[in-house]
């Protein structure tokens, strides 16, 4: 017990550190930047739908676990802030507690393939179909569910905690559909987009450590930044945020890094 | 250095831990003393070789693995002599009763049940790997990622004590199962209790793999405070456990125009088995894959959870190895170079981990349900509750709401006209299967 009682006053101390650091520190800036293949531009493979085919082999469905850009922006990245207890713009999570995020069977697909929710934000899960879905939610932490989701029914869900990695979402009807769902316990996170950008905005000014994750790379552990071959173990990165903004600028991923 | 890992001996990490600790005070006896195995598929998948890595990956992973091993004997004991802490809420009586060798101790009651009786299928840890676990379909259940079938609880949560009674009283119908109706009470109890032990410690043990992999830097080590073993891997799990009782689902008022005393077809029950219907081909979604007929020929590709981590990591590491080879090896730095042997090594002690201590991933067919075989029980109170939140860790959807407060795809009160017509279909004519009937049941088994 006795070294425990150390590592509890060791944690008061970090407290305390923490409060005095952020006390005087209300500014906040944005964090963004750009993801870039490395090399030429995939083809994402043609899916196979072989089921419901009167409405779902009707859309020309690719394979979306790597999407990159015409100008070679690779999208569906998550750049999340690490920190535990990261301090919050209460503005920032005002808005976003407001807001449901949904997450929409459209096409025999997910849109978007890669959703961001809040711990206690919700989210909608809903069928633009005129065909029945599932949506197996596969969280961790969070209790997985997996509701049949009639035409143009919908359900919703509230989550508790946060997931460390995204959890993957699927139809066990289409098994070709899949989504991602990024669950954080606060606003800072962000999905690139297609042109391979992505932006967290309102970030409190100082040092916050980001992650870095794909579906098919996983955390990603090598990039490019600023012309610099950089390791990121566990795809963890320490950024400097100032208020003026920070930008990392092309951001590039080699085509290795998707192959493991 | 050979390339190729030494992962033959990986039951011997358990067995050499138990042997530091009890091994002095047992002696060297005939028969070495039963050990918990590890979940390799686990270990492995959780330490891919970090960029960071100062010891060679071999080296590294064996040392987490053992590092686990020790740190669950610490918390559970053995198989021998399982251990309940206080904030496990195991009853440690009841599991001396299951545990150990089948023996008779001094009031000549029967010791070692689960020995006696289940670990031939469920295998010494629980992971659903005995002896004759390759030979069955379907696969004994493997605990550890604690997912539970045929309860009476919320899709998510754990089965209540009357739950799993329920399922070793009953068997289950359709598969290797057996019912075990003829052991006393007591004993069904220490069983009970000690499934939950194992699927417990089992939980424990994928916790504290996936918190190395995911918040562990290269060579760090997992922590072994209290705080950490006990607040941050134990108690959520033993939390769940713990609130069972209160989380069984409601069961809404059998509606009128329902008549389960009576058979589906008599005309009592006609317009609700219709009702049924109509919910099984539309908002049910049923028909999806149990098809039109209900010959569970809609979808057959589909796996548990159970079959699917392992088709995913064997995809996976397939993938990986295809690339691993066709990178070009000549041009690179000793650095990258060590890199790219840490993760062959990885995937070659992947491969091994998954021809070893898995068992071969098969499908699960939506069951086909003109043949009034229901593994989670007959009644209809049974099949209320399959459908309600569907079945956990199967591919299977629930149509009720997934959590309290939530709203389903079908009233509560309507499942139980679903019910209904599944309770009709053994019996249905031939002839109202319709001309395009692709096959009957004898014809399909």
């Amino acid at each position: 017990m006795k070294c425990s009682c150390s590592i509890w006053s060791l944690g008061f101390a970090v407290v305390a550190v923490a409060v005095i650091g952020t006390a005087s520190a209300d500014e906040w800036g944005v964090v963004k930047g750009k993801f870039v293949f490395g090399g030429a531009v995939p083809s994402a493979a043609e899916l196979k739908t072989d089921k419901d085919q009167e409405v779902c082999g009707k859309h020309k469905l690719l394979a979306e676990e790597l999407v990159v850009g015409a100008d070679k922006g690779v999208a569906n990245v998550v750049v999340f802030v690490r920190d535990k207890g990261v301090k919050v713009n209460p503005e920032v999570a005002k808005a976003a507690a407001a807001e449901k995020v949904v997450l929409d069977n459209k096409g025999c697909r997910f849109e978007p393939h890669v959703a961001f929710v809040q711990v206690g934000q919700e989210l909608v899960i809903k069928n633009s179909d005129t065909v029945g879905h599932n949506s197996n939610v596969a969280t961790v932490k969070n209790a997985p569910s997996n509701n049949i989701i009639p035409a143009s029914g919908e359900v919703s869900a509230k989550f508790t905690s946060e997931e460390a990695i995204p959890a993957q979402v699927t139809c066990n009807i289409h098994p070709w559909m899949k989504a991602w769902l990024v669950v954080r316990p606060n606003p800072y996170a962000s999905v690139s987009k297609t042109d391979g950008t992505f932006e967290i905005k309102d970030v409190p000014v100082g040092e916050v450590e980001l992650q870095f994750w794909h579906e098919k790379a996983g955390y990603i552990g090598e990039m490019t930044i600023g012309g610099k071959a950089e390791k990121a173990a566990k795809g963890r990165k320490k950024v400097s945020v100032a208020a003026a903004g920070t930008d990392l600028g092309e951001i590039v991923l080699e085509p290795a890094i998707f192959q493991k | 250095m050979t390339n190729t890992p030494s992962f033959v001996h990986r039951s011997c990490y358990a067995t050499l831990a138990f042997a530091i600790v009890v091994g002095a005070a047992a002696g060297c006896g005939k028969t070495q003393p039963a050990s918990f195995r590890l979940n390799m598929v686990q270990a492995t998948k959780t330490s891919a070789p970090e960029a960071d890595l100062e010891r060679p990956w071999e080296k590294w992973s064996q040392d987490r693995q053992s590092q686990v091993a020790t740190i669950l004997l610490a918390m559970f004991g053995t198989p021998d002599e399982p251990l309940a802490l206080a904030e496990s809420g195991l009853d440690e009586a009841k599991l001396r009763l299951a545990a150990g060798p089948v023996r008779s101790d001094i009031v000549g009651r029967k010791n070692g049940l689960y020995r006696e009786h289940c670990v031939h299928c469920h295998g010494i840890s629980g992971d659903g790997m005995g002896p004759t676990a390759a030979f069955l379909n379907p696969y004994p259940r493997d605990y550890r990622p604690g997912k539970f079938k045929f309860k009476s609880t919320w899709r998510d949560a754990k089965p209540t004590s009357a739950d799993l009674v329920r399922v070793l009283h009953e068997g289950i119908a359709g598969t290797s199962m057996p019912s075990f109706a003829l052991l006393a009470p007591t004993q069904v109890d220490a069983l009970a209790e000690y499934v939950r032990y194992l699927s417990i410690r089992g939980e424990a043990e994928l916790a504290l793999f996936t918190y190395a992999e995911q918040e562990l830097g290269g060579d760090e080590q997992l922590p072994t405070t209290r705080e950490f073993l006990v607040d941050e891997i134990l108690t959520p799990i033993v939390g769940k456990w713990a609130a069972a009782e209160e989380s069984q689902i409601p069961i809404a008022a059998v509606p009128a125009g329902v008549d389960f005393g009576l058979p589906a077809s008599d005309f009592a029950n006609r317009e609700s088995v219709a009702r049924g219907r109509v919910l099984f081909l539309g908002d049910g979604g049923c028909v999806k894959c149990h098809g039109v007929t209900a010959l569970g020929d809609g979808q057959a590709n589909d796996y548990d959870d159970w079959n699917k981590t392992i088709v995913e990591v064997s995809k996976e590491v397939a993938g990986s190895l295809d690339a691993s080879r066709q990178a070009p090896t000549g041009e690179l730095s000793p650095e990258k170079l060590a890199e790219h042997r840490a993760r062959a090594e990885w995937l070659h002690a992947f491969v091994e981990v998954l021809e070893g201590d898995a068992l071969r991933p098969r499908t699960i067919p939506p069951r086909n349900l003109r043949q009034g075989v229901y593994r989670g029980g007959r009644r209809p109170l049974d099949l209320y509750r399959r459908l309600y939140t569907g079945i956990n860790g199967a591919p299977m959807p629930g149509v009720g709401p997934s959590g309290p407060g939530g709203k389903g795809s079908v009233a509560d009160a309507e499942i139980w006209h679903i019910v209904n017509y599944i309770r009709s279909l053994p019996y249905e004519f031939d002839g109202e299967l319709g001309a395009d009937r692709p096959m009957i049941a004898k014809d399909r088994f």
